[in-house]
């Protein structure tokens, strides 16, 4: 017990600052936040997947996964869909602004035993932020990896998040990039048709791939069975889960599914752990 | 380490002045009428030794119903400072039941690896006397969780006392803590005769069998069927329809830990304070999009029978959930979703 006290402090926020503000749909935006002590963001390391709990002093605490590589030091990003009291007071907020950061927390995609391997992302509305956090990894050291192919999908051309970089991936030759929307707009010359419509033009082939997938819940449940269905092994198929994630580090028991603590289990799970889990 | 030693019961009033030297001393008080609870006291003379558990566990002298976790101000950025409780403390008396969820919360709060700093400090910062218990209470079942009728060396307590029977408490000595409570009157104790530990165990023998010879719940069945989700959910719906949603369950349960953080805030300063939340609540798992995942009575039933009894858990956390108290028994107004209740219904897979 007394050496339990000299540990840290699991539940104290460290303060970060806004530096930009990035707008990408009319309810989202990136923030780029830098620890306030210079030494506490050098040593500040994260792996994709992994999340911080943002406090917004005064209404409390949130959990918000990265959304930039840590291949990429200076700063770290998190992309903000305005939902409830908190995000909308963060979006009220500009550079210079300060909040809390507790982190990071959780596991992370796995990254080292997938090298060599060709690489599936699926990302459908909100979820391409905590997937980019990977896919920008893995640009940052391609060779590592064998094909990678990226589908995105939203509900409208005006709910794609980083519509610049979308444009540049597109352009890449060492990707497949495609992107789909669920309802045209005017001036939308792309494909129409929920995210599993890509799968025939995309070319996948299960054999030797690995597939990471985030998006909302009815999205991944039936993205799932397509890729059992494809042929993808359970353990091959890795999708993050969402709760409520309160205090981040497994305590405050809001975010369990069966004996699993989303916060300190995951986020992070393979279909194969998934199956594992009462409830 | 365990040392066995002898106090006379007139004395006792001595010791616990002793002890108040050093330190709050929480202990069974008698309220108006019949009920007891555990209360900061201000004499030795408050204590009452003829108590069933009381309804409140020792609980929250370690995870307060509400406590504040820091407070921060602006002052050009923001300022962060954890508020920490400090105070020494006794807790005189405890059942066996909540020295072993106290267990509970050192292998799951305070777990080595990631500890919660605030419920670690009052830990280390508190003793615990426990009294085993030579009845049982009407609705306990400690026999059932292996939590009591008192514990053996290594159970969590600091100090175990056992009355005799005649003038005499049996003083077992289990840690160092114990023996500093013991020596801030080392001139009270005198070492225990091998006829004392000998009818200590005579005392514990009969006391088991003054349990119900047909206790309600056996963990062995309804655990197992928990844990591979053999219970059908008509049977979960058809309990839960007996659950107003109150959180008494939860809250009055020692070994419940669930907590909600909030803040308030005023003029650029504020307080980040926890307090106890529950299963039981829709709230708990709610998300900001207003998806719910467990969005019926029945699953948030299940959940709260899930943590206390699977197999899943007890590999987890190193030990049961549900340390027997029965004071779940005793609290649920809709009077039937007790842990032996539930647990019974589980094993029999009907519900009358």
């Amino acid at each position: 017990m007394e050496v339990m006290e000299k540990r840290p402090n699991i539940y104290l926020p460290q303060i970060a600052r806004i530096i930009d503000v990035r707008d990408e749909t009319p309810d989202t935006k990136t923030f780029v936040f830098r620890l306030r002590d210079d030494a506490a963001h050098a040593a500040f390391a994260w792996r994709p997947g992994q999340f911080v709990e943002l406090s917004v002093f005064g209404l409390g605490e949130a959990p918000f996964g990265f959304a930039s590589s840590p291949t990429r030091k200076g700063s770290f990003e998190i992309t903000i869909r305005a939902v409830g009291a908190l995000t909308r007071a963060l979006h009220a907020m500009g550079a210079g602004a300060e909040v809390g950061i507790r982190g990071p927390l959780g596991n992370s995609f796995p990254y080292d035993e997938v090298q060599g391997r060709d690489i599936l992302f699926i990302a459908g509305g909100i979820g391409l932020p905590p997937l980019r956090a990977l896919i920008h990894n893995m640009f940052d050291e391609r060779p590592k990896f064998g094909n990678i192919t990226i589908l995105y999908g939203a509900r409208t051309p005006t709910d794609l998040v980083y519509k610049a970089e979308l444009k540049e991936w597109a352009s890449r030759q060492d990707i497949k990039f495609m992107v789909t929307v669920d309802r045209s707009e005017p001036g939308w010359e792309g494909n129409v048709g929920m995210v599993p419509t890509l799968f025939p033009k995309a070319g996948i082939k299960p054999e030797g791939t690995v597939s990471y997938m985030c998006g909302p819940p009815v999205m991944i449940r039936f993205v799932i069975q397509d890729l059992v269905s494809m042929g993808f092994a359970d353990e091959d198929i890795i999708s993050t889960l969402e709760r409520h994630m309160k205090c981040g580090v497994g305590k405050c028991n809001h975010c369990c599914i069966g004996h699993k603590y989303v916060c300190r289990d995951g986020p992070v799970f393979s279909y194969k752990q998934m199956k594992g889990l009462l409830e | 380490m365990s040392r066995a030693l002898r106090l006379d019961k007139g004395r006792l009033r001595e010791w616990v002045a002793a002890l108040q030297k050093s330190a709050t001393v929480i202990a069974p008080v008698p309220l108006h009428g019949a009920d007891v609870a555990f209360q900061p006291i201000k004499s030795a003379d408050e204590i009452t030794l003829e108590y069933d558990n009381p309804q409140d566990s020792p609980k929250r002298f370690l995870f307060p119903q509400s406590e504040d976790l820091l407070r921060y101000h602006r002052n050009g950025g923001y300022q962060v400072e954890p508020t920490y409780d400090e105070e020494k403390r006794v807790i005189f008396g405890i059942r066996c039941c909540d020295v072993s969820a106290i267990r509970f919360f050192d292998l799951t709060l305070g777990v080595e690896d990631l500890p919660d700093a605030y419920y670690a400090r009052r830990r280390a910062n508190t003793g615990l006397v426990a009294f085993a218990c030579n009845a049982p209470c009407k609705e306990c079942f400690c026999v059932c969780a292996n939590t009591g009728p008192s514990l053996p060396s290594g159970g969590g307590y600091d100090i175990q006392l056992t009355d005799l029977g005649g003038a005499y408490l049996l003083v077992e000595v289990d840690t160092p803590k114990g023996e500093e409570l013991v020596a801030a009157a080392p001139q009270l104790f005198s070492p225990a005769s091998a006829d004392d530990l000998a009818q200590r165990d005579a005392l514990d023998q009969a006391a088991e069998k003054r349990f119900p010879r047909d206790p309600r719940l056996y963990f062995s069945a309804s655990s197992r069927k928990v844990s591979v989700d053999a219970v059908e959910e008509e049977l979960w719906r058809r309990m839960a329809q007996w659950c107003v949603t109150c959180g008494g369950c939860t809250n009055i349960c020692p070994t419940c830990y669930c907590f909600n953080v909030t803040d308030a805030q005023m003029n650029g300063a504020g307080v980040r304070t926890r307090r106890w939340d529950s299963c039981q609540f829709p709230g708990l798992t709610r998300e900001a999009s207003g998806h719910n995942p467990r969005p019926e009575q029945l699953h948030r039933l299940r959940r709260r029978i899930f943590h206390k009894i699977s197999y899943q858990y007890v590999a987890r956390d190193g030990m049961q959930g549900c340390v027997g108290c029965g004071r779940c028994v005793r609290v649920c107004p809709g009077i039937r979703l007790g842990i032996p209740e539930v647990g019974e219904a589980i094993r029999r897979a009907e519900w009358k």
